[in-house]
């Protein structure tokens, strides 16, 4: 081993930064943020700037556990400066919560540091590369319940995020893939798609969140399907917690 | 989490060298010549990299001595595993018969001895992707 690598200068503090992009609720005509979604940027200048190679380079490197603890750090921090009592959704891999058995107990203390109540954090579970460990994964989740943090499942209907996830996670919340949010104006299976996944996320006792709803269309349409969470660029981009939130609730008819 | 890019018609290349004070000015060459490129300074960072971008070319130093871990030709055999269109000059200062067979094995394009004089890079680059740079 020569000199630095990337790895070193991704863990170090204040490396990677963290945007916010908020979940609304929609409900009687208004936009309500319900969370807020942290999104990771590696470090500035770099090609780890942008999350899918910061996250595909960390697994390369056998360091994804490693890193995400590093973005739940930033994170936490991070959040001070938003308005208090938001929830924060924070992204996870359940390889990570697999194969970290401190996870929990450094989420908590990290939590607890920065006086957020773990009733205030989301974590969405992502996954791209199985297979990992599924009883020490479930150990995990049950621990991460036991003391307030509610689960989404990110990607539902993609990739490893398929019914066996649905069903060692019992979401509270199905995040559905803009895929599947894309053209569902226009396309009958989309829509198919789309409530059936609601009605699977109600029967469980979850919602469904459309992500990357981009057009008035695509709203309306998950809105046609029951779906009353939804996140995306129509709403606008994600930003820093430092830009002022103002009001937390939009007009339906500004969008 | 749902990245979008706008899509761009300038030739986009990866240069992958451990020596920051190569890769940048190649880099810096090639942008002058209206082509988009990124650097990698590790082979696991440039797999990364062509697992989530599609490139015309990609530059590829064979050793990688400074961080360890894996090397060029484990990215040549990435991009020819996910990305079989691009073009790939494989450069190295200790280029042996050994690994240059094992570099045309693995689907090296051209294969070039290090240092490599920029504008002779650049007409082989053009023609490898048959487009005429600057």
């Amino acid at each position: 081993m020569g000199r630095r690598c990337l790895l070193e200068t991704i863990l170090e503090p204040g490396s990677l930064r963290v945007l916010f992009q908020p979940v609304f609720e929609a409900d009687a005509g208004r936009m309500r943020v319900h969370y807020l979604e942290s999104l990771v940027r590696g470090p500035e200048g770099t090609s780890l700037e942008a999350p899918e190679v910061l996250f595909d380079y960390a697994g390369r490197k056998n360091a994804a556990a490693a890193v995400d603890r590093a973005c739940v750090r930033t994170i936490l921090e991070t959040a001070r400066s938003l308005p208090p009592g938001a929830t924060l959704g924070i992204n996870v891999h359940a390889s990570t919560l697999a194969h970290d058995p401190e996870f929990l107990s450094f989420l908590g203390d990290t939590a607890s540091l920065h006086m957020i109540d773990p009733s205030r954090i989301v974590l969405e579970i992502v996954e791209h590369a199985p297979p990992w460990d599924m009883a020490a994964f479930r150990t995990s989740l049950e621990g991460l319940r036991d003391i307030g943090v509610r689960v989404a499942l990110d990607d539902v209907g993609l990739g490893h995020s398929n019914f066996l996830m649905i069903l060692e996670c019992r979401p509270e919340y199905f995040k559905i893939d803009r895929y599947f949010v894309a053209d569902s104006p226009r396309d009958f299976h989309r829509r198919v798609v789309l409530a059936s996944i609601a009605e699977l996320a109600a029967r469980f006792g979850g919602q469904a969140i459309a992500e990357g709803v981009e057009t008035r269309a695509e709203l309306e349409a998950v809105r046609n399907l029951g779906i009353e969470l939804v996140q995306g660029w129509l709403f606008g981009p994600a930003r820093p917690a430092t830009q002022p939130w103002g009001p937390q609730v939009m007009k339906w008819s500004s969008l | 989490m749902t990245e979008t890019r706008a899509a761009s018609p300038a030739p986009r290349l990866l240069i992958l060298d451990d020596e920051e004070a190569i890769a940048h000015p190649m880099a810096r060459f090639f942008r002058q010549l209206g082509c988009q490129a990124d650097v990698a300074c590790e082979a696991e960072e440039a797999a990364a990299l062509v697992d989530h971008r599609r490139y015309d070319l990609a530059i590829l130093d064979l050793r990688l001595n400074s961080y360890g871990g894996a090397e060029g030709l484990d990215v040549l055999r990435e991009i020819r595993r996910t990305n079989p269109g691009t073009a790939v000059i494989v450069l190295s200062a200790f280029v042996s018969d050994e690994m240059e067979v094992e570099a045309r094995r693995c689907g090296a394009d051209r294969i070039l001895a290090k240092p490599q004089d920029l504008p002779q890079l650049a007409a082989v680059a053009a023609s490898l992707i048959g487009v005429q740079l600057g």
